[in-house]
This record gives structure tokens, sequence and C-alpha cells, in this order.
């Protein structure tokens, strides 16, 4: 019954491609005339009518409930232009109209109704003091599978060139159930929830700025867990609230340098004990376009075994979201921000000196954030003006567990934006940076990333 | 090294000032109670009040720019906004809404 249902939406399919790239050719400017609005709009008034007969004759048919057949079928009806659109008094709504026909029937030949391949991509010039400059470039390519309307798995790749060859990692992996409207399980290799940047901004055409904030990118907090999560959103009258929270392998504790003793190191996704580490964000909406969230993970980071087995590990971090749009100021602003803060528990780090730094004791703390502001003036009438962006952040890390010395860092930074379209952006910054106790290492950068 | 107390301090002036000035700056339109300019009449489902063309402008916008309707097909529509449900936390009836509204919008 499947196969025979899909007959007529191969005829259809295959009819209204003919008939755009008949309407193509027969154009000279890229509207057709009345002539030919009338000859299409009569072919397609009888293709209608064989479709409604098909349609009955395919009646005695059971209705399937899945996406799957809804997502094929359901795309037969919409191969129509839409009464809306052909009775215009212009044939000028006919090319589009035909366009988004050609774009529906490819996506169904193609076997996008379940799978899809998004991503972005991006390359990059940096110059950056004490550096060499370098361009660099990346491909990232994002699969989205939605197996059944309850069952999703999502995966990214990351894919850039790097010294001879090629780097490929794999960034995320998760398999979602969907247990009901407020509430979904995950489980595999997820974006942190309390880390707010790269579970949102973290992909090039997404991040306003070329770079990614220190402090919550690679710093204070993690970035990918590896364990399972339960989350989702939920109504508190006329605000709104939501919720994640994981269990996972959990850092490992930096004990082997004076430098990093007492830091957590988050890019191990294999666990170093039985521990696991638990965390979650929960987030609060007063109002459409504000949310303000808290987060935390806490974890015993210590190898199995040794003397900091039992140490206790906490990152707690507050973050702000804010989206509005502004007739006084002719435009939207954005307002992130995120400040995280890490406690490791008072331990002696190279306790015999074997390792040429201790014995140092100390309670590790750390503490690092991001603010960033954007304006764009999207209420501005003329075009080139609406599609720049001004961006201004200031962003901190200060990873000084031991006391040895200040490693300070706090940079700030202004960018400019010209989109080209809603996702893809030409980008051009400038970071002041001055880490403490060393040489500036202000940089320049100039990057296009684009998302599909 | 900024203190636990102090971090207190600038998340209440940052929320104090966020309140202050929200009618200031805002659009009173914006708010989902008035029509995007996209020119589509919208999903006739709602949610909280919020038609699927509201909620779709004030979640999809929170994180980067709306992308048009016509960008991609119904099935894709499906895909994404079922995946962004899980990224952005919406509950499964905003997802729905917005959905209708896409779909309505092509």
């Amino acid at each position: 019954m499947k196969i025979y249902r899909c007959y007529p939406a191969a005829i259809i399919q295959a009819a209204l491609l003919t008939l755009s790239a008949h309407g193509q050719d027969t154009t000279t400017d890229g509207y057709v005339t009345r002539k030919e609005y009338d000859e299409l709009k009569a072919e397609l008034l009888a293709m209608k009518k064989e479709l409604d007969a098909l349609k009955k004759e395919g009646a005695g048919a059971p209705k399937r409930e899945n996406s799957e057949s809804h997502a094929v079928v359901s795309t037969s009806p919409k191969q129509e232009v839409p009464e809306t659109q052909v009775v215009g008094d212009s044939g000028k709504a006919v090319a589009p109209a035909l366009g988004r026909t050609v774009s529906d029937s490819l996506g169904s030949l193609l076997g996008t109704t379940k799978f899809l391949l998004a991503g972005w991509a991006e390359g990059m010039f940096e110059a950056r003091n004490g550096q060499v400059s370098t361009f660099s470039a990346s491909f990232n390519p994002i699969f989205l599978w939605e197996l059944t309307p309850k069952l999703l798995f999502d995966s990214r790749l990351e894919i850039e060139p790097s010294g001879g060859g090629t780097n490929v990692n794999l960034v995320n992996a998760q398999l979602s159930y969907l247990l009901n409207d407020y509430m979904a399980l995950g489980v595999g290799e997820f974006f942190s929830p309390s880390n707010v940047f790269v579970e949102r901004f973290e992909p090039q055409w997404i991040n306003k700025l070329p770079d990614r904030p220190i402090g919550v990118y690679h710093g204070i907090l993690p970035n990918i867990s590896v364990g399972a999560q339960v989350r989702g959103g939920f109504p508190i009258g006329p605000t709104r609230a939501n919720y994640a929270f994981y269990v996972s392998n959990g850092p490992v504790l930096n004990t082997f340098d004076a430098r990093s003793a007492g830091t957590l190191d988050f890019n191990s996704y294999t666990d170093n004990n039985d521990n696991k580490a638990v965390g979650g964000r929960v987030g609060f909406l007063p109002i459409p376009g504000v949310e303000v969230g808290y987060g935390f993970e806490t974890s015993k980071p210590g190898f199995q075994g040794t003397t900091f087995s039992d140490l206790q590990a906490l990152v707690q971090s507050v973050d702000l979201q804010i989206t509005r749009d502004s007739d006084l100021l002719r435009g939207r602003i954005n307002l992130f921000a995120q400040y995280a803060w890490s406690h490791v528990d008072h331990a002696v780090y190279d306790p015999d000196g074997s390792l040429g730094f201790g014995p140092l004791a100390f309670t590790s703390k750390q503490d690092g954030g991001y603010a960033e502001l954007a304006y764009r003036p999207t209420k501005v009438d003329i075009d080139f003006i609406r599609n720049l962006e001004l961006i201004f952040r200031w962003d901190h890390l200060s990873r000084d567990p031991s006391g040895l010395g200040d490693p300070w860092e706090t940079r700030w930074t202004l960018g400019l934006n010209y989109w080209l379209s809603p996702s893809t952006v030409v980008k051009a910054a400038y970071e002041w940076d001055k880490p403490n106790g060393e040489p500036n290492r202000n940089a320049l950068f100039i990057q296009t990333a684009m998302g599909f | 090294m900024i203190t636990i107390k102090n971090r207190s301090y600038v998340a209440a002036l940052g929320l104090l000032f966020v309140s202050t000035t929200w009618n200031l700056f805002g659009d009173p339109k914006a708010d989902g109670k008035a029509v995007t300019n996209s020119g589509s009449t919208g999903s006739s489902d709602s949610y909280m009040g919020l038609t699927g063309e509201q909620l779709w402008s004030n979640n999809c916008s929170r994180c980067h720019n709306i992308q048009p309707p016509a960008r991609y097909s119904e099935a894709q529509w499906d895909v994404i906004v079922h995946h962004m449900r899980l990224r952005a936390n919406i509950t499964g009836q905003e997802q729905r809404a917005i959905v209708e509204f896409l779909k309505s919008a092509r």
C-alpha cells in the first residue's frame, strides 16, 4: 500500500519538475507572461483534479501515524501551487511557488524527510602579537536524524586541516528520547548544559565574534560531557522555566605540574574513578527574550586509589541572556553573559617533592566568564546598514589555584560583522589581550562563516 | 578575583538594570502581542497566548538570526525543530505550534 500511495506523489513531482523547467525556459526576465501564467494555472488545476481522483482511489488505505509516512506523503498536496498565490493579479507569484515546489520535490526524492545534514563552515585569518599570523578553516557537519517522532539522534564532527593532515574530531553524539511534552532523556556525548555558550552559541555562524570567550570555553566549565541527561521546559503561569540534569564521567584533577595543579581537566572523556559527576542547569524566563540561569557540577576528580580520590570539586555558574527589539534604538540588542567559579577541596600536591614543585598545599579556586553586547540596526531602511552588527565583549579567566603566580587574563574585543544572509557572516574584530606578567597578545581577526 | 558576595551584588544590579530599562528600550510589539514583519497570518495554534509565529520569533532569535520559513522543506522543518526543542528546552506544545507556523508560512 505504501508503494501504491507513492505513485500520485511521484507523478505530480515529475510533472511539476517539467512544468518548472518549462516556466524557466519561457521567461525572459524572471517573470512569466499572462498567457503562460494562464496555461500553467490550467495545467495545475487539471493535475489537481487528477490528484483528487487518485486520492479517492487510495482512500481505503489506513492512515499511518508515524512521521515517516507523514513526511513523505504529506508533501504531495504541497506540490500544488497554493491558491492564494495563484489567484493574485500578477504572474510574479508563480516563479517562487514553483521554486519551492522543486525544493520540496528534491527534498523528498533525496530522503531528507527523516535525516538532515546541517552544520557550518568557516575560514579565518588571525594575526596575534608574538605569534605567526595564520589562516585556518574548518567544516563542521551536524547529522540530525529523527528515527521516530520520539527518538532522535544528533552528532557533530569537526574537520580541520592541521600540520600535514586533517583532524577529524567527534564533538558530540547523543541519542534522545522524548518522554512527554516536558521531559526528554539523552544518552551519549553531549554539550554540557551548564555551559550556555557551548550549548547555544558555539557554531561560528551564531557566535558573533571570531574567537570564543576564555573562562567558559575550555576554561572553568565543562564543554562536553559523556553520560546521560534529562531535560525539558515547562510553563509557570505566564513565565517559563527549563532544566537539564546529568550524570557524567566528570573531570580529571591535574596534579603533575605546578602551573596546572589543582585545576580540572574537562577534556578527558574517559573516567578515572567510579564516582560520577552530577550537574545541571535551571533557567527561568520571566518575560520573552530574557533568561537567567544557574548551573553546577559536583564531582570527585582525583584518580582512584590516590590521595586525591576523596577530594570534592564544585563548579558553579550564573548566566544571563537578553534579546530585545528596540524601536528607540531602531534595532536588535543581544546581551549574553556567564560567570563561573570552581572550588576543589584542600590538598597537598607533590607531597614528597618528587615532581619538583612540592609539597604544595592549597585549596584550588578559579573563576572566569564573559559579557557580550551586540547591536544590529535591523529597523533601519538602508540594506547595507541593516546588515551590519557591532559587538563588544569582555572576557576573563583567573586560574591561579596554586598561588605560585598570578596568571589571570582579561580581554576586550570589539567586532564588526556584515551579514550576507541570515546564516552567512563576515566578521572583523580586534582583541586587546594582556595576560598578567606577559607581553600583550593583541589580535586581529577576519573570519567568514556560513551555516547550512 | 571577584568574591561570591561581589558576584551577588553584580547579579542583582544587572537584573535591576534590565528590569528598569526594559520598557525604555523595548518594542511593545516584539513581546509576542503583535504580528511580526513576515507578512504571514501565522499559525492558528497557540501556546500560553502566543501564536506559533511569536513562539518561533521569541525562541529562535534568542540565540541566532531566524531562518526564513521557505529555506527548508516541511520535512526538514520537522527534523530541525524537533532537535531544536531539545537544545532550546522548549515544550512539545511550543514545538508543534512553531512547526505548524513554519509550514503554513512557506
